[in-house]
């Protein structure tokens, strides 16, 4: 009787359907198809380039970093494609695309792949390799944004070149298909707006295509076009409405945790509201719905219990109304997120999650500050 | 209404409607019995018979001297051919007593006394002789159950009629079928340990047999039924505690710490066997079903049978099995063949295709917290199998490694198959043979 066929695994027998990490980053693929779309529309094919450029540097880099590593290739778990992706989401339409492939090097290579794989990386990958590019001198390439819909009147194909030949401000300079070069200035984003406390004088003339108003009268975009993607910025960032969206299938699927994107939220819209500096327009502006519902929500570099996520989600939120509004720079989404990724490790380690039926119920973990590692590895047993 | 329940936990397609109707059925006996001589939690047993002995069923083949333990019996009359070595369901070795079975079998046990004025004593007795276990799978001497220590009054028992466990059946058509003997049983139980407070739990998706018993109980006062939200593991013990009376044990501690008792469905129906005729638990019924069984269904075997004997009798293996597995599919034993018997504690046998287990193949945790989430007992699983792999067992115990009663939540979610409850058993052996040291 020796049916050796049957399998003797541990139990459970059971697994939950479609809840696996390829089928989990398929998932966040599908939430940002609307947003990415939408980039394309309102930045023309440019935008398409960024992203294709990015998530097939970031496909190769996988694969020659675990060649050399020698890990296995896990292309097939989507994750380099998904970080390919998120780094074009994070980078302006303007950005030259040999310096889009430096971040998405930087991003798969270094802060994925180097810390270890998917899993073990301590950092957002894409925001690390957007903030790796803003604080090296390629930053100029990634600072210049244009305003929605530029390509209109000289046709949606032109390609972009940024050049620095004026280090100080920049130059994009669109060319149209017959060759002609169009000098542009470039358009600030309406959070550069609210810190330089300008106003928008360059503005595009002529009613946009879904309608909506592209500006107030006092200069600045109006709630509905921050809302459904009518302003200058990152690729992903524009439209709050198709990142929403996205977000909503994603809490469907249970891929990410209601908690991070209600929490910093939440803490932003804190900051702003006992500030009282513009809270509709700051919550509207910049990347703070794409990196709440998308950014924040990573599971690898966020925490894992119901506690440490509240106080990581928390500071996030009110990281960025701190450095939006006391800092020099005017967006401070990716900085805030890139510094609770590190404390993660922190609250991972130390805040305690009270087992059932505990009496005394602690606040924090007592560990040791280092622990011996003890190398042994067990065998996995069957 | 919100139906009580308890925080985390999972739910997974239970498929139980395959066996739920059906009545339960007695197989036909095999060829021979292998009675292990440990079917329950504590000190083994010592063979009381030898080889050559003739035995008759209900007679006592094996019993300890110590307390926390339960005597097992033959469960037909035959001949006794060996006393060996048999692997038993979990793969482990475990001294048992092999009987060829004789053709006529005596008819026992069908006298039925009155049970009303037993006295606790008796009742103690009537269980520990029986060898009565707990039936749901855990297979706690029930005698020690109801021997409470005395600064620890119990004044609930709790019947768990949750079955929470996809596919099985077999305790929802005992309180379907036997009703009246599950509130003896209760009844038993309440007076064995002094508790004035009777309840029995059952899962909304079993409305028939809550009804029934309902209708029971509506003149007793002391008798409730509680109707409960379905999600696994609803009918684990600390879990249906939270859940019907809103107290929580606390970690390491006994139910008896919050005065309350929880007996399983069947096993207070055999308690009431056994205080009424004296029967030893010699048989049970279990649910054979898995879209891999010809003919599911919900069947009376006897204690020490063969499965490959019971799947034959339920109309033997279809299309591709890649898994046999020995009670819930989310807490039971897989098989390697078919050799292992039908202990006290079995409460199932499953067939289940590769399309329904699960194949994944294990990936590094990528820190979804999924796992937390779904644990009942507020544990962090991942940390456990951080440690356990690392060889730093104190650190599996800091984060709960002891406290994990081995339910599966984690990895029925585990985005990345992670296999946690073989993580968890190896640390509780090493943590308790660090402790013996």
């Amino acid at each position: 009787m020796a049916n050796s066929k049957f399998m003797a695994t541990v139990s459970p027998h059971l697994h939950e359907k479609g809840q696996t990490i390829d089928r989990a980053m398929r998932d966040v693929l599908i939430a940002l198809t609307p947003a990415a779309l939408w980039a394309i529309i309102v930045f023309g094919f440019n935008a398409f380039l960024v992203m294709l450029v990015s998530i097939v540097t970031a496909m190769l880099t996988e694969v020659v970093m675990r060649w050399i590593l020698g890990r296995k290739a896990t292309l097939k778990d989507l994750s380099a494609v998904l970080t390919g992706l998120f780094l074009a989401f994070l980078l302006p339409v303007t950005t030259p695309l040999w310096v889009v492939a430096i971040g998405s090097f930087l991003a798969v290579g270094v802060a994925k792949e180097l810390f270890g794989g998917l899993g073990k990386n301590i950092f957002n990958p894409a925001l690390f390799g957007r903030v790796a590019l803003m604080i090296s001198p390629l930053w100029i390439y990634t600072a210049k944004f244009v305003e929605p819909f530029w390509w209109r009147g000289i046709g949606f194909f032109s390609p972009i070149h940024t050049s620095i030949n004026n280090a100080v401000s920049g130059r994009v300079i669109y060319k149209t298909f017959t060759g002609g070069v169009v000098n542009a200035t470039t358009s600030a984003t309406p959070l550069s707006l609210l810190k330089s406390g300008k106003m928008l004088t360059n503005t595009v003339t002529g009613p946009t295509p879904v309608g909506a108003t592209w500006l107030t009268s006092n200069g600045r975009p109006s709630g509905w076009s921050l809302f459904l993607g009518l302003k200058s910025g990152s690729l992903g960032e524009v439209s709050v409405l198709l990142l929403l969206v996205g977000a909503c299938y994603l809490l469907y699927r249970r891929t990410i945790d209601w908690r991070i994107p209600v929490g910093v939220l939440g803490g932003a819209l804190f900051i702003f509201l006992i500030t009282w500096n513009h809270p509709l327009y700051q919550m509207l502006s910049g990347g703070i719905w794409l990196g709440a519902l998308y950014m924040a929500t990573d599971w690898v570099s966020s925490p894992v219990s119901r506690r440490a996520k509240w106080i990581y989600a928390v500071g996030i939120g009110v990281f960025i109304g701190l450095v939006r509004l006391y800092s020099p720079w005017p967006e401070g989404v990716a900085i805030s997120i890139l510094i609770w990724n590190v404390l993660t490790l922190l609250l991972d380690r130390y805040v305690a999650v009270p087992k059932f039926g505990e009496v005394k119920k602690p606040l924090f973990n007592r560990l040791p500050a280092f622990p011996k590692p003890k190398p042994i590895r067990v065998e996995e047993k069957a | 209404m919100e139906l009580r329940t308890f925080r985390g936990g999972i739910h997974p397609p239970y498929r139980k409607e395959t066996t739920a109707g059906k009545a339960t059925v007695e197989i036909s006996l095999p060829d021979e019995v292998v009675i292990p001589l440990q079917q329950h939690v504590g000190a083994p047993n010592n063979p009381v018979v030898a080889v050559g002995d003739k035995v008759e069923a209900g007679q006592k083949v094996g019993e300890s001297d110590a307390f926390i333990s339960a005597p097992v019996h033959t469960s037909v009359s035959g001949t006794v051919k060996a006393i060996e070595d048999r692997k038993n369901f979990t793969g482990a070795s475990v001294k048992s007593v092999v009987i060829s079975v004789d053709p006529n079998q005596p008819t026992k046990w069908t006298e039925k006394k009155n049970v009303d004025d037993a006295t606790p004593e008796q009742i103690r007795d009537a269980a520990k002789e029986a060898g009565l276990v707990g039936l749901g799978g855990a297979a706690f001497p029930t005698f020690v159950k109801l021997s409470p220590p005395k600064d620890k009054p119990i004044d609930t028992v709790l019947i768990n009629g949750c079955e929470c466990e996809p596919y099985l059946t077999c305790d929802h058509r005992l309180m379907l079928e036997r009703p009246d003997d599950l509130i003896a049983g209760l009844k038993l139980m309440m007076k064995a340990v002094g508790a004035n407070k009777g309840v029995i739990g059952v899962e909304e998706n079993k409305m028939d047999a809550a009804d029934l018993l309902i209708s029971k109980v509506c003149s007793e006062p002391s008798l409730d039924v509680v109707v409960l939200e379905v999600k696994y593991p609803e009918g684990a013990e600390k879990m249906l505690i939270d859940a019907v009376t809103g107290r929580r044990v606390p970690p390491g501690k006994l139910p008896s710490e919050v005065g309350v008792l929880v007996q399983n469905v069947q096993t207070a129906v055999a308690l009431y066997d056994a205080v009424a005729t004296g029967k030893p638990i010699v048989e049970r019924v279990i649910t054979v079903t898995g879209p891999g069984t010809k003919q599911p269904g919900n069947v009376l075997v006897k204690l020490g049978t063969p499965i490959s004997h019971v799947i034959e009798q339920c109309g033997g293996l279809s299309g591709d099995v890649a898994k046999v597995v020995i009670g819930g599919p989310m807490t039971g034993w897989a098989q390697k063949d078919l050799s292992a018997t039908v202990v006290k504690g079995t409460s199932g046998i499953l067939a289940l295709t590769s399309e329904v287990v699960d194949t994944n193949a294990e990936q590094k945790c990528v820190g979804c917290g999924k796992c937390i989430e779904a644990c009942p007992m507020f544990l962090t699983p991942n940390y456990i199998v951080k440690y356990a792999r690392r060889g730093q067992w104190d650190l599996a115990d800091k984060f709960g490694a002891r406290d994990c009663f081995e339910c599966g939540c984690c990895s029925y979610v585990c985005p990345a198959s992670i296999p946690h409850v073989g993580y968890v058993r190896k640390a509780k052996a090493e943590i308790t043979a660090a402790e013996k040291k």
